[in-house]
């Protein structure tokens, strides 16, 4: 079946390279329309829409791999390459991201039924008193990506937030972010209060930002230091294994 | 509800996570030469002040963005909460 969705044929024409436009098509050429409807919407960043789509798949019949697949990581694909091509900046992916998530919202409690659990719970948040917020947003964007569940506290998140957050969830991973230098010592205030109430040893703490190092985080005893999206991902797997002491080695 | 095939989702999950690597590389390549909340429409998405953003006539619209991609955007970022 051939891409019948003009808007997604449009969005194809983006696509230059040619052995990925082949490859690309290759995943639509044999998506149904409705599939290719949940994939545009993904790329146009309509989180409704694809939250409404994924409903009315799964009450058609589609699996949720082929909605996966078919619809949302086929939609994702064409996102990474619009923004490799300067064609779409990080807002846009991340308003995609956005709708990705809305599908899977349709999507978890299959996996849940299904024997699949996440790979763990992390609570993310950029500390008290800042307010920059991309970074902490593409880790969460990659964390769920790679199966994980995650809980977006925001920014200006104060200790307590925290602590409540990991006491709520269960959560056995806590990413702290910032961007100032001004705010940086608030992710030691966060783990001071950890401490205090005595659940330090329940989580692993792992933080990033731009002015931040392995020597900062390991001065303030955070469990790691992600330098980017991908070193976030990879620490929290660690943390997550099975046999994760406490593994504050670099990352990245 | 048709149970999910596991071996798939794996497979599922390599892909996206592939794609999602190659984000976020590119995002760490776009931010050295253009202020990474700006969007396509030269908008700035910030929740915080910045002395780039132009304010618009309307208020449900997103700050113009006036910075310029050849100078440091950070510089411009108010630090204070």
């Amino acid at each position: 079946m051939p891409v019948t969705n003009e808007d997604l044929e449009l969005e194809l024409g983006y696509v230059n390279n040619p052995a990925e436009q082949q490859h690309i098509r290759a995943l639509w050429d044999e998506a149904d329309p409705l599939m290719q409807d949940i994939s545009v919407s993904l790329i146009k960043g309509e989180n409704n829409k694809v939250d409404q789509l994924t409903q009315a798949a799964l009450e058609a019949g589609f699996t949720a791999n082929t909605i996966l697949d078919g619809g949302l990581i086929a939609g994702m694909a064409i996102v990474g390459v619009k923004f490799r091509d300067n064609l779409i900046f990080v807002p846009e992916v991340l308003v995609a991201a956005r709708a990705m998530k809305a599908g899977m919202t349709h999507i978890e409690p299959i996996l849940s039924a299904s024997g699949i659990e996440p790979v763990g719970t992390v609570i993310m948040g950029t500390v008290k008193g800042d307010l920059h917020d991309i970074g902490k947003n593409l880790c969460i964007m990659m964390l769920r990506g790679a199966g994980f569940t995650v809980i977006d506290l925001g920014v200006d998140t104060s200790p307590e937030e925290f602590i409540e957050a990991v006491e709520e969830n269960e959560a056995g991973v806590v990413g702290m972010s910032a961007l100032l230098t001004t705010t940086m010592p608030n992710m030691g205030r966060t783990i001071d209060a950890f401490e205090e109430v005595e659940m330090r040893e329940l989580v692993k703490i792992m933080v990033g930002g731009a002015p931040l190092s392995q020597e900062f985080a390991d001065d303030m005893g955070a469990d790691g230091y992600g330098k980017d999206a991908i070193s976030c991902v990879e620490l929290a797997k660690v943390f997550m294994s099975p046999d994760a002491e406490h593994s504050a080695s670099p990352i990245g | 509800m048709e149970p999910v095939d596991q071996e798939k989702y794996r497979q599922s999950l390599r892909k996206l996570e592939s794609i999602f690597r190659s984000i976020s590389d590119t995002a760490s390549e776009v931010s050295s030469w253009r202020c990474p909340y700006k969007n396509v429409e030269n908008r700035c998405t910030a929740k915080f002040g910045c002395r780039n953003q132009d304010r618009p006539s309307s208020t449900e619209e997103l700050f113009l963005c006036l910075g310029s991609d050849d100078i440091d955007y950070r510089s411009a970022w108010e630090t204070s909460n």
